[in-house]
């Protein structure tokens, strides 16, 4: 059995899930308690959490397609469990990208790891990298609003520490985009010592479908913000993304071959 | 007044408990898996592949944490930052409901209001990522083979992830936006192959430099 979805990982994965479910219900009812103890209304907690359903079924979904994403490589449970715990779509897709880079020759999110070792290395490399915020919580969180209600009250530049967080994120999705629009291609040798294009450089197709998506998502973000609808605004998202992953299976079926899969670089053997 | 900063006091000892506990939960996983197939990746080999990603992960965290502190609360910061998916999930959810409920983020109500929301929304994406998981995990082989009609599909989620994701960040900070997307391309045109671990750093580092050059021109 592939060692990356055997039971072992399978019973990991749940522990995990476990104690997720019960930090979660337990932050909840310590909540819903002081609530009550503080006066607030039933009906408007009973909202906020159906609120909450409401804004997070759709992004849910898009963090399946992320799993899905990185299943080629990793298998299921290994994405299952990062994107459960501390990950985050943009986090885990790049950790995973450079653990894997940096542990297999030539590999990449589209193949699969074959030993148990590198995978091994790369659960390493996503765990180590998302954890530091449970060390600097409860070291600093208690001083960090400390200090922060102190400069609050006298600067009140709380702008310039939002367009950073800001700029961070945006810092790491130039970089996925300048792979989808510049990227080279790489080749890998078979088994049987034939060799394969994988199709994963920047081309015809992934500036199309990153067109399409971007284009998409601010269309519907448009309407959604004019026509005052929510349901639109909560589900731009992964409908963009999943409308884009359409457009390039459609000109995968009806361009010619040669023009569908045409990239701007050739590919590299690794 | 005593009762309310006795809450908070009990909240940040709650949350220190259950981020120590899930911590351990989380390098348990790795552990148990080298000892059950005897594989020990070495130090250098784990530190090869984190530095690039930490390089990154670990500043962008610390400024996660000071953004997020005043929007979240204490309960929201210490749940949030343990489910993970913050700004695409648990910060509109804790504002949607602060918005709602017509609740000032910095009060008790606030408090209880934002850690509600954050703890509903990260039950229910456990619960959906699972069950999607285990319902879809016969059928991703056959989804993801190279012939299947969905092939294109898997090997352009990336751009199709990113360019959405990017364009409600871009639209809102445009002018931050325009430097690092115009650097790192052309660093892939240089350099085709680079990988993701080098290029992700420098995209931040670029970012960041960009913002605090806008701020101090004062064109932010």
């Amino acid at each position: 059995m592939d060692f990356r979805e055997d039971n072992l990982m399978l019973v990991l994965g749940l522990i995990v899930i476990a104690f997720i479910l019960a930090q979660s219900v337990t932050f909840l009812v310590r909540a819903l308690k002081r609530g009550n103890e503080l006066g607030i209304a039933k009906s408007t907690m009973k909202n906020t959490m159906i609120q909450s359903v409401l804004f997070t079924i759709t992004p849910a979904l898009a963090i399946v397609a992320t799993i899905i994403a990185l299943t080629p490589a990793l298998g299921i449970i290994l994405p299952w469990i990062r994107l459960s715990v501390i990950g985050n779509i943009t986090q885990e897709t790049a950790a995973a990208t450079a653990a894997i880079e940096a542990v297999t020759e030539g590999g990449s999110l589209a193949l699969p790891i074959t030993d148990e070792k590198s995978f091994a290395t790369v659960m390493w490399v996503m765990t180590l990298a998302s954890s530091l915020p449970l060390v600097i919580l409860p070291l600093c969180l208690k001083r960090i609003q400390h200090g922060m209600n102190k400069a609050m009250n006298k600067s009140g530049d709380s702008k310039l520490t939002d367009t950073l967080a800001a700029a961070a994120f945006i810092g790491l999705i130039a970089a996925f985009i300048a792979r989808a629009l510049a990227g080279t291609g790489t080749i890998t040798t078979e088994a049987d010592g034939t060799l394969k294009n994988n199709y994963d450089g920047a081309g015809l197709l992934s500036v199309a479908t990153l067109v399409s998506s971007t284009v998409i998502m601010l269309i519907l973000s448009k309407i959604a913000e004019k026509k005052n609808i929510t349901w639109l605004s909560n589900f731009a998202m992964p409908i963009s993304m999943f409308a884009a992953m359409g457009v390039a299976i459609l000109l995968a079926q009806v361009l010619p071959e040669d023009l569908a899969y045409f990239e701007f670089r050739p590919p590299v053997v690794n | 007044m005593k009762k309310e900063r006795n809450y908070v006091d009990k909240t940040h000892t709650f949350g220190s408990v259950w981020s120590f506990v899930m911590l351990l939960v989380l390098l348990t996983v790795p552990l148990i898996f080298c000892i059950f197939y005897n594989v020990w990746p070495s130090f250098k080999e784990v530190g090869q592949g984190l530095l690039p990603v930490a390089l990154m992960f670990y500043p962008t965290a610390i400024i996660e944490i000071v953004a997020y502190t005043p929007l979240l609360g204490t309960g929201g910061m210490y749940l949030s930052f343990t489910t993970g998916n913050i700004s695409n999930l648990k910060l509109p959810c804790a504002l949607g409901a602060l918005d709602t409920a017509k609740i000032k983020s910095n009060s008790e109500e606030g408090e209880v209001i934002t850690t509600i929301a954050v703890a509903t929304s990260a039950i229910v994406t456990t619960i959906i990522i699972a069950v999607f998981v285990l319902a879809l995990k016969p059928f991703i082989p056959k989804l993801t083979d190279p012939d299947s009609l969905l092939a294109p599909a898997f090997k352009q989620v990336m751009p199709a992830l990113f360019g959405a994701l990017g364009a409600s960040y871009f639209s809102k900070h445009w002018k931050v936006s325009i430097l690092p997307i115009v650097v790192l391309t052309l660093i892939v045109i240089i350099s085709g192959s680079i990988g993701a671990g080098v290029l992700i750093p420098i995209g931040v580092v670029v970012a960041l430099l960009g913002t605090l050059a806008l701020y101090k021109l004062k064109w932010l």
